[in-house]
């Protein structure tokens, strides 16, 4: 702000906590505010947040591996939602599930999907990054980055991707019926089915993810080259291997969001390139390189998102991730869970 | 145990080694002096994999090690312990200690290994559940010894584990690695206390412009004029050491 000047942590809660009460202040005022509509409000908000969250916690975890912002990470949504429709598109409308079980729900053909979401995009982000990421870390011996070419190779990767599925998949939109049963009523709330996978589905996720990081020794490899490539060497951790582990899981978790968004709008070419920017927005809103800010950032943006379309303007849906980011980068800085911890001098 | 024949190395196009040549005998420790920028952890770096070497050879245990992945120089049991206070701060002290044991495929070796690492380091027995970046100087290089003894090293390749630390706890921490070399490991100390690090020592080797000036028993190397001429450079007025 000023040159000298410097907010203190305290100052920097408090100004947020201010921001906070504005803004409820605010939507408080709105004709449209009742009980339903902020119960409405608050489902669809974290059922956004926890989409947004899982595709910045790929970002986070891409970013904390390789050093570098993965531009490309929208694309990887994006055909991830066209696997899982291809996959559900071949089994349900194929009619294959029924030769296997005759009495398969659509919901059977979803979950094949999703799997297939997942594991196809994690091997693929495996690929992209043996291949074409690979090269650029060989001049730093494999396991440093050459920083602004990895970057540049991101945006490349975003129009070569993103042209390779205009080519197969063509640019129309192509709707996702995914058949998953009636909506249901959740405290007076009517929600659709998709919406209920969502949660659920992220939530598992986001879980397992804890799981694997935390309890498991490859999860302690993961988060060891996270922190720093050369100590990891020196423990004996095969860290190239571990680059391309982390940039498989963080692509797979991209996958997966992709065809759990589906079914609720449209499977389209250009999906990816605004969940990119949110799922950025929602990384530096939680604290760029922590795991747990990235899903807390996808909630608040989230919520923050829903609120304002439906109280304020929906219109303008787009923008307010990118205003709570300025929002948040100009009273503190580091996001929520940014603080590194420091080490003693 | 470990040899080092023209050794030729550096970082980027700049090149710091120009020939190197040491050998480490079994169960020894040995003694790598010299001054800054003389290539000390130039040829650690070289020896753990860290950087290439462009010429010359490392053999280690009768193999050649030279340009291998250094998680495979880790498996062949040459663990490096970094300069400094390179842990994981954001990770306890027992994870610290696991991620030393990371090539460990037993879960019992692994816990045995801790055990054993607390018998030499009680004070990280009282610590293990608190964050790394919580510990004090010396106990943070408790740790890093600590976890380079996690995977089983034959001999461990220590950078300077005397920098900055209150000499009370040097003294700990080189009683400590005697006692590491008595349990059947060799060690390779870089140091830039000349003299703590010739009384722990049984040889030394004396680095100066990438290659090794002088060598000779640590006795005689205590009252040598040259290691004090190659020590400073020539320049110097006083030896702080």
């Amino acid at each position: 702000m000023f040159k000298g000047f410097k907010l203190t942590r305290k100052l920097e809660n408090t100004l947020m906590l201010v921001f906070t009460l504005i803004f409820l202040g605010y939507i408080s005022m709105s004709p449209d505010m009742n009980l339903e509509s902020l119960k409405g409000v608050l489902i669809i908000g974290i059922t956004v947040g926890i989409i947004y969250g899982l595709v910045a916690v790929g970002i986070s975890l891409i970013y904390t591996g390789l050093d570098v912002v993965n531009f490309s990470h929208g694309e990887f949504f994006m055909l991830g939602a066209f696997t899982g429709l291809t996959v559900y598109n071949f089994l349900i409308d194929g009619e294959l599930i029924y030769a296997i079980f005759p009495d398969a729900y659509g919901w059977v053909g979803y979950v094949i999907g999703l799997f297939f979401a997942f594991v196809v995009m994690g091997l693929f982000g495996v690929l992209i990054e043996r291949v074409f990421l690979r090269p650029l870390t060989k001049k730093g011996g494999g396991y440093t980055v050459a920083g602004m070419g990895i970057i540049i190779c991101g945006f490349g990767l975003s129009v070569v991707l993103l042209n390779l599925a205009y080519i197969i998949w063509n640019p129309t939109a192509h709707p996702f019926h995914a058949d998953l049963g009636l909506p249901i009523n959740i405290g007076g709330v009517t929600l659709p089915m998709t919406y209920l996978w969502m949660l659920v589905t992220g939530f598992t996720v986001a879980g397992a993810l804890y799981f694997f990081l935390n309890k498991t020794k490859m999860g302690l490899g993961v988060r060891a080259v996270a922190h720093s490539k050369v100590i990891s060497n020196l423990v004996g951790i095969n860290v190239p291997l571990y680059i391309s582990i982390i940039f498989g899981i963080a692509c797979a978790l991209a996958g997966l969001a992709g065809t759990l968004v589906g079914p609720t709008y449209q499977v389209v070419v250009y999906m990816g390139y605004i969940i990119l920017l949110k799922a950025f927005a929602s990384a530096v809103v939680g604290g760029f390189g922590s795991l747990p800010g990235a899903i807390v950032g996808g909630f608040t943006v989230g919520l923050f998102e829903t609120s304002c379309a439906f109280f304020i303007s929906g219109s303008h849906k787009d923008a307010y991730a990118f205003l709570l980011m300025i929002v948040v980068l100009l009273i503190k800085p580091t996001g929520f869970f940014g603080v590194q911890v420091k080490m003693k001098a | 145990m470990l040899k080092i024949k023209n050794l030729i190395s550096g970082y980027g196009s700049v090149q710091i080694l120009n020939g190197a040549n040491m050998k480490v005998d079994n169960q020894s420790i040995v003694a790598l002096l010299g001054g800054n920028g003389t290539g000390k952890s130039t040829i650690l770096k070289a020896c753990s994999g860290i950087i290439r070497t462009w010429k010359g050879s490392i053999n280690f245990n009768g193999e050649d090690i030279q340009n291998l992945p250094p998680h495979n120089i880790v498996e062949k049991g040459l663990v490096q312990v970094t300069q400094g206070k390179d842990v994981f701060p954001a990770m306890t002290v027992l994870e610290n200690l696991r991620l030393g044991g990371f090539t460990l495929k037993s879960k019992q070796t692994l816990n045995d290994n801790i055990e054993k690492v607390f018998n030499y380091f009680p004070r990280l027995n009282e610590r293990k559940s608190q964050l790394a970046a919580t510990l004090s100087g010396g106990e943070l290089q408790m740790l890093c010894i600590g976890r380079g003894l996690m995977s089983n090293p034959k001999m461990i390749m220590l950078d300077e584990p005397s920098a900055a630390l209150a000499p009370q706890i040097v003294l700990d921490i080189f009683k400590n690695i005697n006692k590491i070399r008595k349990d059947g490991l060799t060690v390779l100390v870089v140091e830039q206390n000349v003299r703590m690090a010739l009384l722990l020592a049984d040889y030394g080797y004396v680095i100066k412009d990438g290659v090794i000036n002088v060598e000779g028993e640590s006795k005689k190397l205590m009252y040598d004029e040259s290691v004090k001429d190659s020590y400073l450079g020539g320049g110097g007025t006083t030896a702080n050491v």
